[in-house]
């Protein structure tokens, strides 16, 4: 090129140059309101998922965190205090209750626990029931705080190291009473004034409660657990009437409500015996989850063989629970420990665990890879669907 | 062998039952269900208790993982908090109760009950977590159970700092 002809391209470049600064300066942005806060839709929104944090590492400061699976957008968060489990979300929608533990000097002190009831479309506290200071302080689980089938009355399981159940009615906003579960732990709904709890000879506890909140039959069952050989894990996951337990060996118990109580219907294997051979078991924290209306049962697995209840898997395996198969594998992106699925008819699979705060996302009928969404509080625990 | 463990369970769970009276709810508590480890509360060390590391009876560090003692433990190790495995950090309070898990030494072939009082009465100490899950069971059998916080019922509340691994007897 000559001189002259780079010459005259410069000029041409600056001019335009200027000329694109001054539109820039002429088109300012306008000034931002001030106060602003967010508002979450009040619609059902079937992809959203909370994400409860224990902060194991700093008890007093529990978290819960909503994400939206589609965008994989975090939408709010809660501030639920020490030794957090996990929200319980009515699928009333808006409200939300939390189970909390107060210190009056964080973690010392006197103890209040409430139950904080939160607006749901503005994550803020919009009153509290204060409770008996007995809330069981667990690694979290399902089990520990749950609402009856009609969403009426909140249960939620004590641990002083004696064992009881806490009846909040959530018409009245008010703390019923406390139900003695004499050797029997957690709680199971079975119906709008039912539920059972597991007892450590294997029987369970069932009760039914009056329409105030008192008990009005407990009936203890015979013992369906062979808790010394094969031991149920407590994170049973519920489709219709029938409750889904896996054995630490692999077995697949259905406990199934009827009008009478509850019975065991027959146990069917998870794993082929060649996969036993291959130390392949189930694991993790909340290592089951059900689609109700495709009766597919997801299991976090592993291979570790005997006593590996607790470890992470890197697969989760899906069953039809028609046929008893497994009927397909998905191979995770990360270890996980907590799976959840959403209801909907083209369902999300959401898995966590302990040891990373990241929440990734699948599709639950493909099993394909979706996002992640990182940085979710320091220890993700237990996962709670709408 | 059984008769051994339930004689000692048995002491311990009647121990157990006298020291933490609930209104109402002291059968509830399930320890003769269950078998439970109600342990004095500990001694307060006159010294530092070092924590110990070394080949002779009492084999490996307790302030790792993989210490023989640590089979069914789930926390934070006491001896990386100040504490040792068998004693609590400085200011902090041993649970009253507790699980227990059944531990073999290498050193001596024998398996002792381990009991694993929980340190409590601050936050977490954050340092050496450990998660072993040697028979292990679900949370309704309380008593072989890591996934309490064993600091309910104790006098400072329910604020967890750290898990000693505390020998309590031989099953022989």
């Amino acid at each position: 090129m000559h001189a002259a002809n780079s010459r005259r391209l410069m000029v041409v470049l600056l001019a335009g140059t200027l000329t694109a600064f001054g539109r820039l300066a002429a088109a300012q942005l306008p000034v931002d309101p001030a106060d602003v806060v967010e508002q979450l839709s009040a619609q059902p929104a079937v992809h959203r998922v909370w994400v409860n944090d224990m902060a194991f590492f700093a008890f007093p400061d529990g978290k819960a965190f909503l994400v939206d699976g589609d965008s994989g957008r975090m939408l709010g968060m809660l501030s639920t205090g020490y030794s957090f489990t996990g929200v319980v979300v009515p699928k009333a929608g808006g409200v939300i209750y939390s189970p909390e533990t107060y210190f009056s000097r964080g973690t010392r002190g006197a103890r209040t626990d409430v139950v904080t009831l939160y607006d749901a479309t503005h994550l803020a506290p919009i009153g509290e029931i204060e409770i008996p200071p007995k809330r069981a302080s667990i690694m979290p689980m399902l089990g520990a705080q749950v609402l009856t089938d009609d969403e009426r009355f909140l249960l939620i399981y004590n641990y002083t190291p004696a064992q009881s159940i806490t009846v909040v009615d959530t018409r009245a906003r008010k703390f019923v009473g406390e139900i003695e579960t004499a050797g029997c732990a957690l709680i199971y709904p079975t119906g709008p004034r039912s539920f059972f709890s597991i007892c450590g000879d294997g029987a369970l506890l069932v009760t039914t409660l009056t329409d105030a909140g008192t008990v009005a039959r407990s009936e203890r069952t015979a013992e369906l657990i062979d808790v010394l050989k094969d031991p149920l894990t407590e994170k049973g996951v519920r489709r219709g009437d029938t409750w889904l337990f896996a054995s630490f060996e692999g077995e697949l118990h259905p406990l199934h409500a009827t009008a009478a109580g509850v019975e065991a219907q027959p146990n069917w294997p998870l794993f082929t015996p060649q996969e036993l051979a291959q130390h392949w078991r189930t694991g993790g924290l909340q290592h089951l989850a059900v689609h109700g209306r495709s009766g597919r049962l997801f299991a976090i697995v592993h291979q570790g063989g005997p006593e590996t209840h607790k470890d992470l898997g890197e697969q989760i395996w899906v069953y039809d629970l028609a046929s008893h198969r497994k009927v397909q594998s998905i191979a995770t992106r990360n270890k996980v420990g907590s799976i959840q699925v959403s209801q909907d008819p083209q369902p999300l699979l959401f898995a966590c665990s302990l040891e990373s705060n990241r929440l990734d996302i699948y599709d639950a009928t493909s099993g394909k890879y979706l996002r992640s969404v990182d940085s979710l509080g320091s220890t993700p625990t237990i996962l709670v669907s709408p | 062998m059984h008769s051994s463990i339930d004689t000692l369970i048995e002491g311990l769970a009647r121990e157990m039952a006298r020291r933490i009276s609930r209104r109402g709810f002291i059968g509830s508590v399930g320890a003769v269900l269950f078998g439970a480890a109600s342990v004095p509360l500990l001694p307060v060390a006159r010294g530092e208790s070092a924590p110990q590391s070394g080949n002779g009876p009492d084999p490996g560090d307790p302030q790792t993982c993989e210490y023989w003692r640590h089979c069914a433990i789930d926390g934070f190790l006491c001896a990386c908090c100040g504490g040792s495995a068998h004693s609590c950090p400085p200011g902090t309070e041993a649970s009253a109760i507790t699980w227990v898990g059944t531990c073999h030494n290498p050193a001596d072939g024998h398996d002792y009950i381990v009991s694993y009082n929980d340190c409590c009465g601050k936050s977490e100490c954050g340092r050496c977590l450990c998660n072993r899950n040697e028979d292990d069971k679900p949370l309704y059998m309380p008593f072989k159970s890591n996934d309490y916080n064993w600091c309910a019922g104790s006098k400072v509340g329910i604020a967890y700092h750290c898990s000693t691994a505390r020998i309590v007897g031989v099953a022989k």
